[in-house]
């Protein structure tokens, strides 16, 4: 019988029904409520009662649940913000101690600065997770060499390796495509975090190897990243709760380990969102390989080989995987090179080749040679003994670690490790062309002659830009909103902006909206101008957006000099 | 050679002679006193001679090289040759100047004759100069020997033409170049290898034939030698078979007709027992017993090259046995018999009466320097550095004890007003008084003065700068001393207090000088190389008068120096202090140079 009520006097009219509801049966009454004035709810009839009151339970359940979920969220988040903000908190005193020791100062700054990182990180990392369950998080497809991508990524994992004595080893599989679609930040936000568990959890002096490669599925191309290591590893009962936010491995080995235990799951998610896979084998006290697969766009880019016909190259290089890559990239389009393991025999082959009237024109200093601690020495001594030699260091320390020492010891061009074909190419066409070849991220690019439209509202940020450009010897003009910005661009003369940098968030007019003003302005110049956008909105929506009022390139603020010169010399 | 050539040789050759004898002169210490420092003035006035002689004429000469007549370059090789001719070395410096741009010349002139001579007298230039360098840690020298191996390889690299080239000479260049790798690379292995491959070409009939008039036997000799030079990394257990055998054999080839000889010279009769030693042939007691009965053999003053070697290497070296068989260390005898094998070798040291700055002597000073063994019941390290200080470094002697006497006066001060600030440091933060506490850090203070350029010593450097000005690679090469001292203070107990003394005084407070391994904030010494710091500008400034200095340390605070210490220059009484010890005679430590070598 389903469940009826009615609504019964009890007062004087004692029994009275005021209303009912269809089906009420007053011979079943199964319960009764009081209400005010002498009232009272009768309800008949119980037949879904104890379904009812199990989806009551279920709801308690999980309403329990969720706020258990909370407090624990709250509670770890707790130990994880006080643990970055007590070395915050104690090495300011210290500091403020010791102000008048300078030295000790900066060493308590250092502190505070890692310290701030991580909480920063923490903080990332919870603004991720809300935007991932919200469904605010979206997913950019922009064009990116792998190459690029994974020299980022092995400088930004290879200090924290190095601290621990790994072995961080790299080896590339079939590489079909090197110019692929997607979400750079977002990627190596993935990949970072992979390795750096590795790292983490793999104690002092293991060894960990990455391995990239492509694979055809379709028409899309599948990104294939693994990380090895033999590390701590994980036991089948973690390996379920892996994805599950706040999850950590606990083990002797690792109690000291950091990290907010939130990472492996924004990269499953982030995964998710680009379609791919992830897959994790572990054994504990053995190690872990986490498997990442993506599918991609990619585009087939051909390279300019030209330059490079009739040259002759030694290469110095004692690794055979990439010997296999030189073989591959230069065998392929035709090139004459030999290569050598060690120094001693490149001098050999330099004084045979010398006297024997085949000189060779480019000395490649490989990735790894026999003699690494003394790679700028013999550059410097190749250089003055073969003065006309170019020299190309391949490495996979950052351009900016090395420049000094570089420069000084004459190597005329850098190509970052881990390199395909695309690197390789550029980085000799550039070397024997006489071209700047040192990608010099933080050197100001030379742009006499080039004008360049500053639109930021923010003084000090206006300030610091304008600085930054100084170094270019630009023209620069500033405008302090969108407005001032559209009016400017129209009065100036067409063709003479070579670049304008635009904020967003702006009164009067905002960045997007002036861009789209001014891609409407109807000039010759409206649809050619660069305009990159400036903005602290540095989600994948945000550069979106960007692009869809018409941006070209987007900077993320505050202002990360190495990709705003970056930036400046596209120009 | 031209005139300005035979000038500087000369005036070269007599610095070395008035150095030599500098402190050795009779009588009574005024006239002693007088007499050196006639000699100091004198070198001094050939050493401003010197350079003006280099500005003047070699400068300009290399600068125009590429156009330089042949009569000119016959000059420059002949001069260079008297600079440094193997068994002298005038002017090692200069010789590798010269060479180096010799190379550079016949390399634009593509004479490849001469390219292969001068990369082998280059080569060998470098290894001279490298000598200095020996016994700091390999990482920081590692450019420069780097470089002399590459010069060896490339001028081994010839041997591709060995057929074609006419000239024996050059092919005996050549093989020099090739065999010299292994004198220059600290990897044994290669050094194994590169031996190997040399003893097989030198016994090759075809290479004899192609040049019948090269000492074939010489090298063939020399290069077994080289090769059983590896004998003591045999006992690392990482040789391969037959890495092992190719050493081996070249030991047997070596010492052992010596060995078995009636009368055996101590200097192959050693290394054959050590290989015997290192192979498992004998055992350590018996090795021990071996070195004790060769030690004995030799009397103190047997001051030739076998003397030398059995009164200083021998001690040297068993005291090295000691160190890596701790079961020896516990017996009584043994520890006695290095103590007076020890003290022999001192003996022999303070008493050679041969040229102290020659390159033979200076390995020995600078053997003692690195390899003396430190423990209970022999004489300490330190006490021994102080004998080697003063009696072989004398100048720099007498400006350490300045300096340490300007130390102390310094903290004398600190303490005074800031009882805690050295409390970093262990050893007085537990004194118990103040007054000990103020003893102690007197004590230290005078040590530190004393032993801070203690590594300028070790690399012998006041032999260039006695002679001319430092050249760029000299003057870096220089800086490495703080490491040179650093190392060997930081693993004896008896020094250690001075490790970062010694390693952190060119080092600028904000960061900045030399050397980068030396992190401040990690140092409990730090306060104290803080003042080491200054107060060794101050002297290097008194030049300027004491007021001048002063104000240099004081324009350069918070930067360079350390602001809590230099604070303290603000006291008055200390600043009169310390300008008066800037300009003090030093004929007091003078006199205890002067009293120590009278004792002897």
């Amino acid at each position: 019988m389903s469940k009826a009520y009615a609504v019964i006097d009890c007062g004087e009219g004692r029994g009275k029904v005021l209303f009912s509801s269809p089906g009420f049966d007053a011979g079943a009454v199964t319960q009764k409520i009081d209400l005010c004035d002498q009232k009272q709810i009768w309800i008949s009839g119980n037949d879904d009662m104890e379904q009812e009151n199990e989806k009551l339970r279920q709801l308690l359940l999980e309403a329990e649940a969720a706020n258990t979920a909370k407090e624990a969220f709250l509670s770890n988040m707790s130990h994880d913000i006080r643990t970055p903000m007590n070395a915050i908190v104690g090495m300011t005193a210290l500091a403020k101690k010791h102000i008048d020791e300078k030295a000790r100062v900066a060493d308590a700054l250092d502190k505070i600065e890692t310290a701030s990182a991580h909480l920063l990180s923490l903080i990332n990392n919870v603004l991720d997770m809300s935007r991932i369950n919200s469904g605010r998080m979206q997913i950019a497809k922009a064009p990116f060499f792998l190459s690029d991508l994974l020299h980022d990524l092995l400088i930004i994992v290879r200090p924290q390796a190095t601290q621990k004595r790994h072995t961080l080893r790299f080896r590339r599989g079939k590489i079909l495509s090197e110019y692929l679609f997607g979400d750079l930040l977002r990627l190596r936000q993935i990949y970072v975090n992979v390795i750096n568990n590795a790292v983490k959890y793999t104690p002092d002096g293991g060894e960990i190897t990455i391995f990239v490669g492509e694979e055809m599925r379709g028409d899309q191309c599948a990104l294939i990243f693994r990380c090895e290591d033999n590390g701590v590893g994980m036991s089948e009962d973690f390996l379920q709760r892996i994805f599950q936010p706040f999850e950590r491995v606990q083990s002797t080995t690792a109690s000291k380990i950091e990290g907010t235990g939130l990472g492996m799951s924004i990269v499953k998610k982030l995964i998710e969102a680009m379609d791919g896979t992830i897959e994790i084998t572990s054994s504990l006290d053995e190690g872990t390989a986490v498997t990442v697969t993506i599918p991609m766009a990619y585009e087939d880019v051909r390279m300019d080989t030209s330059a490079l016909r009739g040259k002759s190259m030694l290469i110095i290089e004692a690794d055979e995987d990439v010997e296999t890559v030189y073989r591959n990239y230069l065998g392929e389009a035709g090139l004459a090179y030999h290569i050598v393991p060690s120094f001693p025999e490149a001098i050999s082959a330099l004084t045979e080749a010398d006297y024997g009237g085949r000189q060779y024109d480019v000395a490649i200093i490989g990735k790894k040679v026999e003699e690494a601690d003394n790679i700028f020495d013999m550059a410097a001594y190749l250089k003055k003994a073969y003065p006309n030699l170019v020299l190309v260091l391949v490495s996979e320390d950052q351009w900016s670690d090395i420049e000094y020492r570089a420069n000084r010891s004459g190597i005329d061009a850098f190509i970052p490790v881990p390199f395909f074909r695309k690197s390789l190419v550029n980085g000799l066409n550039r070397a024997l062309s006489g071209q700047e070849a040192r990608t010099d991220d933080f050197g100001a690019p030379d742009l006499r002659g080039k004008h360049i439209l500053l639109v930021e509202d923010n003084e000090i940020n206006r300030m610091i830009a304008l600085e930054l450009l100084k170094s270019t010897q630009a023209q620069v003009d500033e405008a302090e909103d969108g407005q001032q910005a559209v009016e400017r661009f129209i009065a100036s003369e067409p063709g003479h902006y070579d670049l304008i940098l635009m904020d967003i968030q702006m009164p009067i007019k905002d960045g997007y909206a002036a861009t789209k003003e001014i891609r409407h302005s109807g000039r010759p110049d409206a649809a050619g101008v660069k305009i990159f956008a400036m903005t602290a909105n540095a989600f994948a929506e945000d550069i979106a957006k960007a692009f869809d009022a018409g941006m070209n390139g987007h900077l993320s603020k505050p202002i990360d000099i190495q990709q705003f010169m970056r930036a400046l010399r596209t120009i | 050679m031209q005139p300005y050539q035979e000038q500087y040789i000369e005036n070269t050759k007599e610095i070395s002679r008035l150095n030599n004898g500098r402190f050795d002169a009779d009588g009574e210490f005024s006239q002693w006193l007088e007499t050196g420092r006639q000699a100091d003035e004198k070198m001094e006035a050939l050493r401003r001679e010197n350079v003006r002689l280099l500005n003047d004429h070699l400068f300009p000469q290399l600068d125009g090289i590429y156009d330089a007549a042949p009569e000119a370059i016959a000059d420059l090789e002949a001069f260079a040759a008297v600079l440094m001719d193997w068994s002298t070395n005038l002017d090692c410096g200069v010789y590798v100047l010269i060479h180096d741009s010799l190379l550079s010349m016949y390399r634009i002139r593509r004479d490849r004759t001469n390219v292969i001579k001068e990369l082998y007298l280059l080569g060998m230039g470098l290894y001279y100069q490298n000598r200095s360098l020996s016994g700091i840690e390999r990482k920081y020298t590692n450019p420069y020997f780097f470089q002399n191996e590459m010069v060896f390889t490339e001028g081994g690299s010839y041997l591709k033409f060995f057929p074609e080239i006419q000239e024996e000479a050059t092919k005996g260049y050549i093989i020099r170049c090739l065999a010299n790798i292994a004198i220059c690379t600290p990897d044994y292995k290669r050094r194994i290898r590169v031996s190997a491959r040399i003893l097989n070409i030198v016994q090759d009939a075809d290479y004899r034939a192609m040049a019948p008039d090269l000492p074939w036997d010489t090298f063939l000799r020399r290069t077994h030698q080289q090769m059983s030079s590896n004998r003591q990394v045999m006992g690392r257990g990482d040789l391969s078979p037959q890495e092992l055998m190719q050493v081996l054999e070249s030991c047997v080839e070596v010492f052992k007709p010596e060995a078995e000889s009636a009368t055996p010279n101590v200097r192959w009769l050693w290394p054959y027992y050590e290989m015997e030693y290192t192979c498992g042939f004998a055992d350590v007691k018996t090795t021990a017993e071996r070195l004790e009965h060769l030690i004995r053999g030799a009397s103190y003053d047997q001051y030739d090259v076998s003397g030398l070697y059995a009164n200083v290497q021998l001690p040297i070296n068993y005291g090295k046995l000691m160190r890596n068989n701790p079961s020896l260390q516990e017996n009584p005898a043994r520890v006695a018999f290095l103590a007076e094998a020890y003290e022999k070798m001192m003996r022999t040291m303070m008493t050679y009466p041969g040229e102290k700055s020659n390159d033979l002597f200076q390995y020995y000073v600078r053997l003692v320097m690195c390899d003396y063994f430190e423990m209970r019941g022999l004489e300490s390290y330190r006490s021994v550095l102080e004998k080697l200080l003063r009696h072989f470094f004398g100048r720099l002697y007498v400006r350490s004890r300045r300096t340490g006497e300007m130390l102390a006066r310094f903290c004398e001060t600190i303490i005074e007003q800031s009882p805690d600030f050295f409390d970093d440091i262990p050893f007085l933060k537990v004194c118990d008084s103040p007054e000990r506490k103020r003893a102690a850090l007197r004590d230290y203070a005078l040590a530190c003065g004393l032993f801070h350029d203690l590594g300028e010593a070790k690399m012998n450097m006041q032999r260039v700068w006695l002679i001319r000005n430092p050249f760029e690679k000299e003057h870096q090469m220089a800086m490495l001393h703080t490491q040179a001292a650093y190392d060997e203070f930081i693993h004896r107990e008896s020094t250690r207090m001075f490790a970062d003394v010694a390693l952190g005084h060119h080092s600028w407070y904000q960061g900045g000088g030399y050397p980068e391994n030396y992190v401040r904030n990690q140092s409990p010494y730090r306060q104290m190389t803080d003042v080491v710091a200054v107060v060794a500008h101050l002297i290097e400034q008194a030049k300027d008068g004491p007021e001048a200095a002063i104000q240099s340390v004081l324009s350069q605070e918070g930067t360079r120096f350390s602001p809590m210490v230099t604070a303290f220059l603000g006291e008055d009484s200390l600043r009169r202090d310390l300008a008066a010890m800037l300009t003090a005679d030093d004929a007091p430590f003078y006199r205890e140079i002067y009293d120590a070598e009278h004792a002897v």
